[in-house]
């Protein structure tokens, strides 16, 4: 399962799982995103390589325009993964507290 | 424990669901699951990446022994590719020089403690292991 919206703040809301089967999906709504934007990553339980593909794809076409994506409350599994792929230095981050 | 499953990214549902089958019985912690499914997807989706029109299924082996998660993929239609060798990715490039993909054996071999690759009369087998504590 993977969903993705937009929160009351204005915010990306993403949940579950966002793998090979679900990258389409997540990279149709981003396409539609412009200028900097917050992702919750809250609920986020697993990204793959699938997934960083689209977010890196989505971070490139914001920065060319002058804005960005950062992630907030990403889970500690996930932030390694980051980490693994050097992606920690393309994105602004924040771990979630706990 | 042993299933086989399409050769389709829609199995990854269903390979999840088998996986955290198996992890609930052997009671393996979430740190663990976490390493195990994505090396498996990354695998997975290899296989299924380098020959989509293949019409064989892809199969799945999961064992615990003592303190180790020994994990093997088996695909029994396809060309040789050694894993095992693929150049390191230079993770420290700026965001100008990254491009998607490229990724996935680069950080299944991050998280996984040994891998293995085989490839005998089209048939190629990876086996990895997790050390559970």
């Amino acid at each position: 399962m993977f969903e993705i919206g937009i929160g009351k703040q204005g915010e990306i809301t993403v949940a579950g799982r966002l793998d090979a089967a679900q990258a389409e999906k997540a990279q149709s709504f981003l396409d539609a995103i412009d200028g900097s934007a917050v992702m919750d990553c809250a609920g986020l339980e697993y990204v793959s390589s699938a997934g960083l593909g689209v977010l890196l794809r989505t971070q490139k076409r914001l920065m060319n325009g002058g804005g960005a994506i950062k992630l907030i409350n990403v889970n500690p599994h996930i932030h390694n993964i980051f980490r693994y792929s050097g992606f920690d230095h393309i994105f602004e981050l924040e771990t979630a507290a706990g | 424990m042993e299933q086989a499953f399409q050769r389709t990214f829609d199995s990854l549902e269903e390979i999840f669901a088998f996986t955290q089958s198996f992890f609930d019985h052997e009671s393996v912690g979430a740190e663990h699951r976490h390493d195990a499914n994505f090396a498996i997807e990354e695998l997975f989706t290899n296989m299924v990446k380098y020959n989509r029109s293949g019409r064989s299924e892809i199969r799945l082996s999961l064992a615990r022994v003592d303190d180790k998660l020994l994990v093997s993929l088996t695909d029994p239609e396809s060309e040789p590719f050694d894993i095992t060798k693929v150049p390191p990715v230079d993770i420290q490039r700026p965001i100008e020089e990254r491009e998607p993909g490229g990724l996935g054996i680069h950080l299944t071999r991050k998280v996984v403690d040994s891998i293995e690759y085989r490839h005998k009369d089209g048939c190629t087998t990876i086996k990895f292991s997790k050390n559970l504590r």
